[in-house]
């Protein structure tokens, strides 16, 4: 455990912390267990990090030569810097028949789901958000004293949509995750564009956000992302990641698409100058890369389907996972079981109410990893079922 | 003062982001930079945005290639080893810390923290955007306090317009002018606050506190860490040349940091400017010493050129000088910009006087000087 792990857990162990969801929530998006998980391992042993749905290969070659490139202007602003967030918006204004005036860059998609939240909820205006969803507007709403319409997930675990349209009248903002965080599970083009049409005509000024962070991993042939209907759609817009597929997420970078009104709404509060000289010269060229991406997900999908296979030889099943995680029914408290892959080298993800007792969300390593993890998953699930320690704790 | 973000994107539309950043931005020039380096054109000498004209310290970007194998990784981790390093740099403890994207960051969320509509920001006029800018999107007052007639910070006038605000902006070095004040005044300043205004709290920028050489200038970091109404910015992006790593800091007091945190977080950094930051805080303070005596000749040569022909510079404690031009920092900026030199943005109120031109390499200012001898050598169109 590095030092700084070390100072972590002597300044704010999950049992300092109200709560470890409250903690978490602090951390933000995908801080996972990671830092947790650590805890209790042997000295040295280097973990399979498999909580926080991060691309376990990271930026390609590509993406890490061009940054080299831009090593000389590491010292100046990245307006004034040979390519400048221009040159990124520019692409992908491009790639998907839009304007620039559509496209909104931010260090990660995170500041755009925050800005979201400032920009268009209030004390008046709720937020409608699934849950369990991703977090992130849900936290930033209750900490302005929004109120937070939650609707529960159908059987299948996929977001209702009826309950989400019923949720929607009145509402500020309507958080819509497709593919869903942490459930995985995804809504097919129509759906979606009905559920769109639906609160328009409930609620017409209600701003709508779907967050496509998972969009490059989604095989579901019935899927497509909203970002040509939110282009030309008044209060609607696609938040994406480089963070996921591109494997960038220690690099931070991702955009808003959509509606320009709606876009311009949320670019009041734009940090200036967010993505980095260097972050911004990999992503110029991290998203001219198609095959890259092509690849990715053709090896996510790999991956996906060896431990989906995996697991339900072990008699457990999970939801139709369009995503590089899966969500599985383990039938225990996910805290055990996070306990107990941990002290065996294995990081899995957080808790997720009121799916805790039962579900866990464990993220797709490389294929040698899950091969790995698979071992560890059998030696835990074959023994009987155990209490969290953290539980215990408290 | 400058126009709002906001008035701005509607007036440019945020199609224009990259430009409208670069239009208005903290050190953006007036000009998108994309024009400058289009079609071939050679790379202009760019003295806008008080950059270190001569970069970071290589093992920066040794440690920036060394987080390569962590891109794919949320920085969490990092981010708690990144805090504890600056806190045993500064002598303070890792909750007196907060990581910030540039002390960019750190301005906005305290002025989001701290200002609201009936306790607003008061700074002086000029000084550099960001907090007023914020304010204004929040629809929270701004008091702006004016300089004294050698464009020092007028710590009396200070005193009075700062009774009742939300927040304080207290740039010192004072971005755009230059100058400093010293640490006394500033206690005392900060003294007869607390007393006077119980619920003010002031955010002090020292993002320039490397190039600062004037005796009884000193940080306000052990003051900040024992006060809880005092916050300090600190900066990469300037004497340890890392503007685009995008990495600064505040320190405070533990409850202080914390109000800051719950806000906005830390989610914005990334890994690369994190480990350059590891990297930076290794680097020998002979390194620092050695840059601050280049910019000082680079300056000290510039400003005497102005000084010979009758152009009055500030006190400048800074990588950059203000010179009173005596034309509008318009014309003497597009006239520079033909010639290849880019130099910065109007400050209102002296925009029809001042300019402020950052400090290069002693080579760039003997080229830039040749231009603007050239451009001043015109007479100026309209009245200053």
């Amino acid at each position: 455990m590095s030092l700084s792990r070390r100072r972590l857990f002597q300044r704010l162990s999950p049992v300092e912390a109200s709560s470890p969801a409250e903690w978490i929530a602090a951390r933000g998006r995908e801080a996972g267990l990671t830092e947790f998980g650590e805890q209790g391992m042997a000295a040295g042993a280097r973990p399979i990090r498999i909580a926080s749905n991060e691309n376990p290969l990271g930026p390609g070659q590509h993406v890490l030569d061009a940054i080299v490139g831009k090593f000389p202007e590491a010292h100046r602003y990245p307006f004034n810097a040979k390519q400048t967030e221009g040159a990124l918006i520019s692409a992908i204004a491009q790639k998907n028949a839009a304007k620039n005036e559509n496209v909104l860059l931010a260090p990660g998609s995170g500041e755009l789901l925050l800005h979201s939240v400032r920009a268009f909820a209030s004390a008046s205006k709720p937020l409608v958000t699934a849950w369990p969803s991703y977090e992130t507007p849900r936290d930033m709403a209750k900490k302005m004293g929004i109120p937070v319409r939650e609707a529960a997930l159908d059987g299948k675990l996929r977001i209702d949509i009826a309950k989400m349209v019923d949720a929607s009248k009145g509402a500020g903002l309507v958080f819509f995750c497709n593919p869903n965080n942490p459930t995985a599970t995804v809504h097919g083009k129509s759906a979606v564009v009905d559920m769109v049409k639906a609160i328009r005509a409930a609620s017409p000024d209600t701003v709508i956000l779907i967050d496509e962070a998972y969009h490059d991993y989604v095989t579901d042939p019935s899927y497509g992302s909203m970002i040509d209907v939110a282009l030309s759609t008044p209060n609607v817009f696609v938040t994406r990641t480089f963070s996921k597929a591109y494997g960038m997420a220690g690099l931070r970078a991702g955009y808003a698409i959509g509606h320009a009104p709606t876009v311009k709404s949320i670019a009041a509060f734009k940090m200036p100058y967010g993505l980095g000289t260097l972050t911004l010269g990999g992503a110029i060229v991290g998203y001219a890369n198609d095959a890259h991406i092509v690849a990715e997900r053709k090896r996510n999908t790999e991956v996906r389907n060896f431990t989906m296979k995996a697991f339900a030889d072990m008699g457990i099943t999970g939801t139709d996972s369009q995503t590089n995680f899966l969500f599985l029914d383990i039938k225990r408290p996910a805290a055990g079981f996070r306990d107990a892959c941990r002290a065996q080298g294995v990081l899995v993800g957080r808790d997720f109410p009121p799916y805790e007792k039962t579900h866990v969300r464990i993220s797709l390593g490389t294929m040698d990893e899950m091969k790995k993890a698979v071992e560890v998953f059998k030696k835990v699930l074959g023994s009987t079922t155990t209490t969290s320690s953290k539980d215990k704790q408290q | 003062m400058s126009l709002s973000r906001r008035s701005f994107v509607q007036t440019l539309g945020v199609g224009a982001a990259g430009m409208w950043v670069g239009a208005r931005g903290r050190e953006g020039s007036l000009f998108g930079s994309e024009a400058v380096f289009a079609q071939g054109a050679p790379s202009p000498i760019i003295l806008s945005s008080n950059e270190n004209p001569l970069g970071c310290h290589p093992e920066v970007l040794a440690g920036v290639r060394g987080s390569f194998a962590e891109g794919g990784r949320y920085n969490y981790a990092a981010v708690d080893e990144i805090t504890a390093l600056l806190a045993k740099k500064h002598g303070v403890k890792p909750e007196n810390v907060l990581i910030g994207s540039g002390s960019t960051q750190i301005l906005r969320t305290s002025t989001h923290v701290f200002t609201s509509k009936t306790a607003g920001l008061t700074a002086t006029i000029p000084a550099y955007e960001e907090c007023a800018d914020y304010a204004r999107l929040m629809g929270n007052p701004i008091t702006g306090v004016k300089l004294t007639a050698d464009l020092r910070m007028d710590l009396d006038a200070m005193q009075q317009a700062s009774k009742g605000a939300g927040l304080v902006f207290f740039c010192n070095p004072n971005n755009p002018v230059g100058t400093a004040v010293t640490a006394s005044d500033t206690r005392t300043y900060l003294e007869t606050l607390m007393k006077q205004s119980p619920s003010t709290t002031v955010l002090v920028d020292e993002a320039y506190f490397e190039y600062a050489t004037m005796p009884g200038y000193e940080t306000m970091i052990p003051l900040a860490v024992q006060n809880p109404r005092v916050i300090v910015a600190r900066t990469f992006s300037k004497c340890l040349g890392m503007a685009g790593l995008r990495m600064g800091f505040a320190i405070a007091h533990a409850d202080t940091i914390a109000k800051l945190k719950a806000w906005d977080g830390t989610n914005n950094v990334s890994i690369m400017g994190l480990m350059g930051v590891k990297a930076a805080l290794q680097v020998p303070d002979q390194w620092v010493k050695d840059e601050q005596a280049r910019n000082k000749a680079a300056r000290d040569f510039t400003q005497k050129w102005f000084a010979d022909r009758g152009y009055t510079p500030t006190d400048s404690q800074t990588n950059f000088m203000f010179i009173n031009i005596k034309r509008p920092a318009r014309e003497f900026r597009d006239a520079c910009l033909k010639e290849g030199v880019l130099v910065a943005r109007d400050f209102p109120p002296y925009e029809k006087t001042h300019a402020r031109i950052s400090v290069g390499t002693m080579d760039e200012m003997k080229k830039a000087v040749e231009v603007f001898g050239k451009v001043l050598a015109q007479p100026a169109k309209s009245a200053a």
